[in-house]
């Protein structure tokens, strides 16, 4: 089924929305930058401007000496927000310790989550930062934006906000930092109604998902990460918005077993693109590769003269289950022993390609160590088509959302519940089969345990009718 | 039964020694009261009372609790982590 949008997007037009004009914007001279001052001393952050790579230090400079530059009413929060904001920074890099303090009652009216209050606890000192909340933006699939959203954003938050932002945050969102607790109604409205996007997700709540570029742009992507995504973020709007969760739950969405969005570390249900037939393998390519016609691995590191391509040293040995050779001039793979890992692909993208059965791998638990120590994910279902309007997958999502919310204590993220229960007890409850993929060493894990009902006679025999037929 | 619940609800928040609390211990409340009530029926009457503007929803932006307006609450900020 091809793609269909809940409803189509607005075309948004930048010179219709603008608030500042372009001298109101580039408002400073490269002179006037140069010899900014900040209004408080501030060393250790000026030392982070040094050295080769750009500084979050230099781009707050920049802000801090517009905003000393704006007209009273062209900005509708505080004028020195930026400049408070480096002066307590200093102030904690000093003392090895945060001033900030957050959470709280803030919010938009009818949303549990999107919204994170931030508060200094030097607001005397720092009045401009007493409040200084965050708003996370749900950014669209693969952060795919036009410029006329990106800078229609960019003057709404420099007049409602901080100006400052993080583009972006891990779950993906684009992160608004700074603004008071009377703008955010306002904000909330401009978001929705101008910008026609919505907040995105933080407490316990479904958190903002996130997906690779997808079939937008890669030939690897075995399922359309941004359908899936757009689909389910929709789909679970009220689980995003309003938080009835034990704690944070993520989706992430890959394309394939590259893992661009690195689902697989950083969310509680990962979705990775897999194939279950086998790599599609072009001979003569692989033969211009071993001749040196092709570049391998897509001309990636060809800046460097690395020699002449190997096959057997740079793929076949690499394979971590051994599973290729070369017979003759003919590269072989025993697909049955493929383990995904994509090396062979990645470097002979030309030669070779995930197989044409496509679908998911849907893995769950991995987390970052908040309350407990980081998790990867396990996975769970090995193989399982992506096709909309994505009921298969919208089933397993909720059966699983099911035992967390039932039986996940406060603050106990579903990696936590599944090692707290362990596995056996966990796939059982949520009707899966015991499947070697579960495990990393299959052989000598015993991953299944029998129950008393699953044995003929259960545990208990007779050992003397035992004894009858088997001497000691 | 949404009535129910939300009256329920309200009762454990008015009666309860805690300003803010968890959904979950929300919902065993409830289902003390009102023993058929199902997880998504006590999100919907939970939402409602939101909506009503009887409850808050607390944040830390990591964990979101609830809580009943005026009582106890402020803008004030708690412990968490993102």
């Amino acid at each position: 089924m091809a793609f269909e949008p809940v409803r189509e997007m607005k075309k948004l037009n930048y010179e219709e929305l603008r608030i500042y004009s372009d001298a109101e914007l580039k408002n400073y001279t490269e002179e006037e930058l140069k010899s900014f001052k900040c209004k408080y001393e501030i060393p250790k952050l000026d030392e982070l401007e040094k050295g080769p790579w750009p500084s979050f230090v230099s781009d707050a400079k920049q802000e801090a000496l517009r905003r000393r530059k704006l007209s009273d009413d062209q900005i509708l929060t505080h004028r020195d927000a930026v400049e408070d904001l480096l002066g307590q920074l200093e102030l904690s890099f000093d003392e090895g310790e945060t001033h900030w303090k957050h959470g709280g009652i803030v919010g938009v009216f009818g949303y549990g989550g999107g919204v994170i209050g931030r508060y200094s606890d030097l607001a005397e000192k720092y009045p401009s930062i007493a409040m200084f909340h965050t708003i996370r933006v749900n950014q669209p699939a693969s952060k795919f934006y036009s410029t006329d959203f990106l800078k229609t954003i960019c003057d709404m938050w420099e007049y409602r906000g901080s100006g400052l932002m993080n583009l972006h945050g891990s779950t993906g969102d684009l992160v608004l930092l700074g603004t008071t607790t009377e703008q955010l109604e306002p904000i909330f409205y401009e978001l929705g109604h101008v910008l026609d996007t919505d907040i995105g997700g933080s407490g316990s709540n479904l958190r903002t998902p996130a997906c690779c570029i997808g079939k937008a742009r890669c030939e690897y992507a075995c399922y359309d990460t941004q359908a899936l995504c757009y689909e389910l973020t929709n789909y679970y709007q009220d689980e995003l918005h309003r938080p009835a969760f034990p704690y944070k739950f993520k989706f992430k969405f890959d394309g394939c077993p590259n893992g661009c969005v690195a689902s697989i570390a950083r969310s509680d249900m990962s979705f990775i693109g897999t194939w279950r037939d086998d790599i599609r393998i072009d001979q003569d390519a692989v033969k211009a590769y071993i001749a040196g016609d092709i570049v391998p691995n897509a001309g990636a590191h060809k800046g460097r003269d690395w020699g002449k391509f190997d096959i057997q040293k740079e793929v076949i040995d690499l394979c971590p289950s051994k599973c290729m050779s070369l017979e003759g001039d003919q590269l072989v793979i025993d697909n049955s022993e493929c383990v995904r890992c994509m090396h062979c692909i990645n470097t002979m993208p030309k030669a070779l390609k995930p197989g044409v059965d496509t679908g998911i791998s849907i893995l769950l638990g991995a987390k970052a160590p908040i309350l407990d120590g980081a998790q990867m994910a396990t996975l769970m279902i090995p193989f399982m088509k992506a096709e909309a309007p994505y009921d298969n997958i919208k089933e397993f999502v909720e059966k699983v959302w099911e035992f967390w919310m039932e039986e996940g204590k406060n603050r106990e993220r579903l990696g936590e519940l599944m090692q707290r229960v362990t596995l056996p007890k966990f796939i059982e409850t949520i009707g899966l089969p015991p499947a070697p993929q579960m495990v990393k060493a299959p052989r000598s894990n015993p991953y299944i345990f029998w129950k008393e009902e699953d044995v003929k006679g259960g545990w208990n025999r007779d050992i003397n009718d035992y004894r009858s037929r088997h001497k000691r | 039964m949404i009535e129910e619940i939300k009256k329920a609800i309200v009762d454990f928040a008015e009666g309860s020694k805690k300003t803010k609390f968890y959904f979950k211990d929300m919902e065993s409340a409830v289902q003390k009261v009102v023993p058929g009530a199902k997880m998504r029926d006590v999100k919907k009457a939970a939402t409602a009372l939101v909506n009503e503007e009887v409850l808050i929803y607390f944040s830390t932006g990591s964990s979101t609790m609830y809580g009943l307006k005026g009582r106890g609450m402020t803008e004030d900020p708690t412990e968490g982590t993102d």
